[in-house]
């Protein structure tokens, strides 16, 4: 039957050609479609996970949804002394974060501050990284601010300039300073370096009344694949029911279904094009079983069943789908591949969705053999499910009205 | 004659009766969804321009110079209400506003957020924009210290119609200044900068908490539909910033020009591949048929003759396809306009993103006309090879040929 089906394919070159051909372009869209919006899906959550956000975060509970000063965390070292137990947990720190007002004699703005413990920071974040002026914070730096490179210039502020902070301690009593910009940063997240600042947690915690408090406890993991059971060990090293710790699907949840979305709507366009390429093999596969109407009444004639004429174009399609795969799956993989090393870089795309947090001009795609693997599978099957009406087609004729038809 | 060749030819479409419905159902199958999906996807970006203009820029914006920079009170506009005058005057000019605007901290007993304080006259942004279908709940009306808060905002500091907040700026001489307000409505504007930050409040308790004078504003937002009026503006008002909306939300110009771009390259595709397929079912037709066009020929009828038979018989399953898939597309549009794609499952995630979580689509003439002449075009092209085929042969060997 095999050798029936390849000589078959040989013979009617034209579909065969067409049937190569489309299947080849299908996979090449669909594998490379995706490849480039997973990709970029990837890279925003991660970029946005190196910036700032944790891995895993740990927090009172109620202090996400009501929040308020009486859900701090009001023992971190005897958590972070649990932490270190933990497999898995590459690094963490506690932050404490404020909001407050910064103003000079000329304008003010709304700030989180943070209290941060530099030397950890460096690890866990890239805040260290995205220094553009002056310098990082350190374990002894006393008024020092550390600002984004948004809010200094919405300041007007310039290194060493000092400006005067306002907010509410942890005890909810008034809290004041005046803080010198040591050093501005600059992460491409436009919402965070124009709205952020952090100050050394030992001057800071002082000047909140925070010692051993924090807002929650952030953690950096070794492998983002084992989040979930690294969470899960948390938990129950962790055993208090006033505490939660969440993973960053639960801490970005909003950006992971805007992505979803996108993706829905990524799927929607491709399936266009693949419904249409699926009528037209389709089409040619009928128009091809049309035209051997008398060859098929003569093999039902001679003892061919219903199961092997299904064979026998099965084994047509199955061939020529999976020429077409064999040649499109290492080209589409390796512009993937290529792709997920070498970003397509737009200039100017970052700035322009700067309100989206898209934090980077590079759309990497995302090389997955698993997602490559599905990819053809779905190409294979719609190419099978168009070999169902040509074949039901031919069923509807008798085998000798067949050997007569015209 | 050509009543005969008309009748031949349309007898002929459908002598295959189940090549020719599969050829039909490919068009109109394709042509519906491609004309849901370009109605969906314009209808998102379109809905977002108009909301966009609706709550904030209008057609054209008039700022003071350098306030856009800097975003600092004292670069405002001095003399706002009396341009107000002088815009409401001039011929095509809808409707304007004013507003005054200032960047600051919201905070409730335990959230706070940066938040942005805009005073606006809610008569006359009803006027502009329909400011009331903004509404997600409470009331429209700035009762005392009544403010209307962007959704995102709300969520933030988990702001309930009836919440309690304090915002705080530094004020027009440079003082920290702070006021209480109490949240008459949560509203939906689906601009990412008005959802995520503001807090609408009456512009005359903006103006006197800001030290502004009543005649003093940050912004004046213009609506109109005369297409030479921000020339005008421009020339007349040299010593102020005149923005267009596009220069102003030169996203949603970059994603209108990109979904341009988008929807043809589907068109291309799309169109391509039924090119493809037009073309497999024209060539095999004329094919099967070739003894019949030889003895068409050897009975006298001339090669032009049977050239309109073949465009004939492309054109009416172009146009039966073009029809079946307009009337699906259509219905589909239709559908899409008035009920929309439902993603309340993600309303979190599209809120964010500035989107309803109903995404309304929408319907232009041109998204008929193009496919109309791109099928056509279609049908028509991929008769040329099999033509090219009966016009190298004689009567005498077209008899003769085998099938």
């Amino acid at each position: 039957m095999f050798r029936l089906a390849l000589k078959n394919i040989l013979f009617y070159k034209g579909r065969s050609i067409t049937t190569f051909a489309l299947t080849f372009i299908s996979a090449m869209l669909f594998i490379v479609y995706v490849s480039m919006m997973d990709g970029s899906h990837k890279s925003m959550l991660e970029n946005t996970l190196k910036i700032y956000t944790g891995a895993i975060e740990i927090y009172h509970k109620d202090y996400r949804d009501i929040g308020g000063n009486e859900y701090l965390i009001k023992d971190v070292t005897s958590i972070t002394n649990k932490l270190t137990q933990i497999q898995g947990v590459k690094a963490y720190t506690a932050r404490y974060e404020t909001y407050g007002l910064l103003s000079t004699k000329e304008s003010s703005a709304a700030s989180m501050i943070a209290g941060i413990e530099p030397e950890q920071e460096r690890v866990i974040s890239s805040l260290a990284t995205a220094l553009r002026e002056g310098e990082f914070l350190s374990n002894e730096s006393q008024n020092c601010l550390y600002g984004g490179a948004g809010l200094i210039e919405k300041l007007k502020l310039q290194l060493g300039d000092e400006v005067a902070f306002v907010g509410a301690a942890s005890d909810n009593s008034f809290a004041a300073d005046i803080f010198k910009v040591c050093g501005i940063f600059k992460t491409g997240s436009f919402e965070f370096d124009l709205s952020s600042s952090f100050v050394s947690r030992n001057y800071f915690d002082k000047l909140m009344m925070a010692q051993n408090k924090a807002s929650y406890i952030t953690i950096k993991v070794d492998d983002l694949e084992n989040v979930d059971a690294i969470n899960e060990q948390i938990v129950a090293v962790l055993n208090d029911v006033e505490l939660e710790s969440l993973t960053w699907k639960t801490l970005m949840k909003t950006m992971v279904e805007a992505m979803e979305v996108d993706s829905i709507f990524g799927y929607i366009s491709l399936s266009l094009f693949l419904v249409v390429i699926f009528f037209v093999i389709m089409i040619y596969g009928f128009i091809n079983v049309s035209t051997r109407i008398k060859e098929f009444g003569v093999l039902r004639c001679i003892g061919f069943s219903n199961a092997h004429i299904f064979s026998l174009l099965f084994y047509e399609i199955f061939i020529l789908s999976s020429l077409a795969l064999l040649l499109a799956a290492p080209i589409a993989g390796y512009i993937c591949y290529y792709y997920s090393v070498h970003p397509i870089v737009i200039e100017g795309i970052a700035d322009m969705y700067k309100d989206y947090g898209i934090v980077s001009d590079e759309i990497p795609f995302n090389f997955d053999i698993l997602t490559l693997s599905w990819n053809l599978a779905l190409i294979y099957l719609l190419n099978f499910l168009s070999i169902l009406y040509p074949y039901f087609y031919i069923n509807s004729f008798k085998p000798i009205e067949a050997t007569k038809h015209v | 004659m050509f009543k005969l060749i008309l009748k031949m030819a349309w007898k002929n479409s459908f002598a295959r009766p189940a090549r020719t419905l599969l050829l039909i159902i490919m068009i109109a199958v394709s042509m519906s969804m491609m004309l849901g999906i370009e109605g969906l996807y314009d209808g998102m970006v379109l809905n977002m321009a108009d909301k966009s203009k609706r709550s904030d820029s209008g057609e054209i914006s008039i700022f003071a110079k350098e306030y856009r920079i800097n975003r600092d009170l004292k670069q405002r506009i001095a003399d706002a209400k009396t341009i107000q005058k002088e815009l409401q005057m001039m011929e095509g000019v809808r409707s304007v506003v004013l507003r005054v605007s200032a960047d600051g901290l919201a905070s409730t007993a335990r959230k706070s957020s940066f938040a942005q304080i805009r005073g606006v006259n809610l008569q006359e942004e009803e006027s502009f924009g329909k400011f009331s279908d903004f509404l997600q709940e409470g009331e429209i009306n700035f009762s005392k210290r009544g403010a209307f808060v962007g959704v995102e905002l709300a969520k933030t500091l988990k702001l309930k119609v009836g919440s309690k907040v304090i915002f705080s700026t530094q004020d027009s001489s440079g003082e920290i200044s702070s006021m209480v307000l109490k949240v008459a409505a949560i509203v939906q504007t689906t601009n990412i900068v008005l959802d995520t930050s503001t807090l609408f409040v009456d512009i005359k308790k903006v103006q006197k908490f800001l030290g502004l004078k009543e005649r003093e504003a940050t912004q004046i937002a213009i609506r109109t539909e005369s297409e030479q009026l921000y020339e005008t503006l421009k020339k007349k008002y040299p010593t102020l910033d005149v923005k267009s909306f596009f220069e102003l939300q030169p996203m949603i110009e970059m994603m209108e020009e990109m979904m341009v771009i988008f929807n043809s390259i589907t068109f291309f595709i799309v169109m391509s591949v039924v090119f493809v397929g037009i073309f497999g079912v024209m060539y095999v037709s004329v094919l099967d048929r070739i003894r019949e066009f030889g003895i068409m020929l050897s009975i006298g009828m001339q090669y032009k003759q049977i050239r309109l038979q073949i465009y004939l018989e492309a054109m009416f399953i172009g146009l039966f396809g073009f029809v079946s898939g307009g009337i699906i597309g259509l219905f589909l549009l239709i559908y899409l306009r008035d009920y929309g794609l439902d993603f309340s499952a993600f309303a979190d995630a599209l809120q964010s993103w500035g989107y309803e979580t109903i995404i309304y689509g929408t319907i232009k003439f041109s998204y008929f006309s193009t496919t109309f002449f791109a099928i056509m075009s279609a049908s028509l092209l991929s008769v040329i090879i099999p033509l090219r085929k009966i016009k190298k042969l004689n009567p005498i060997e077209v008899i003769k040929a085998d099938k």
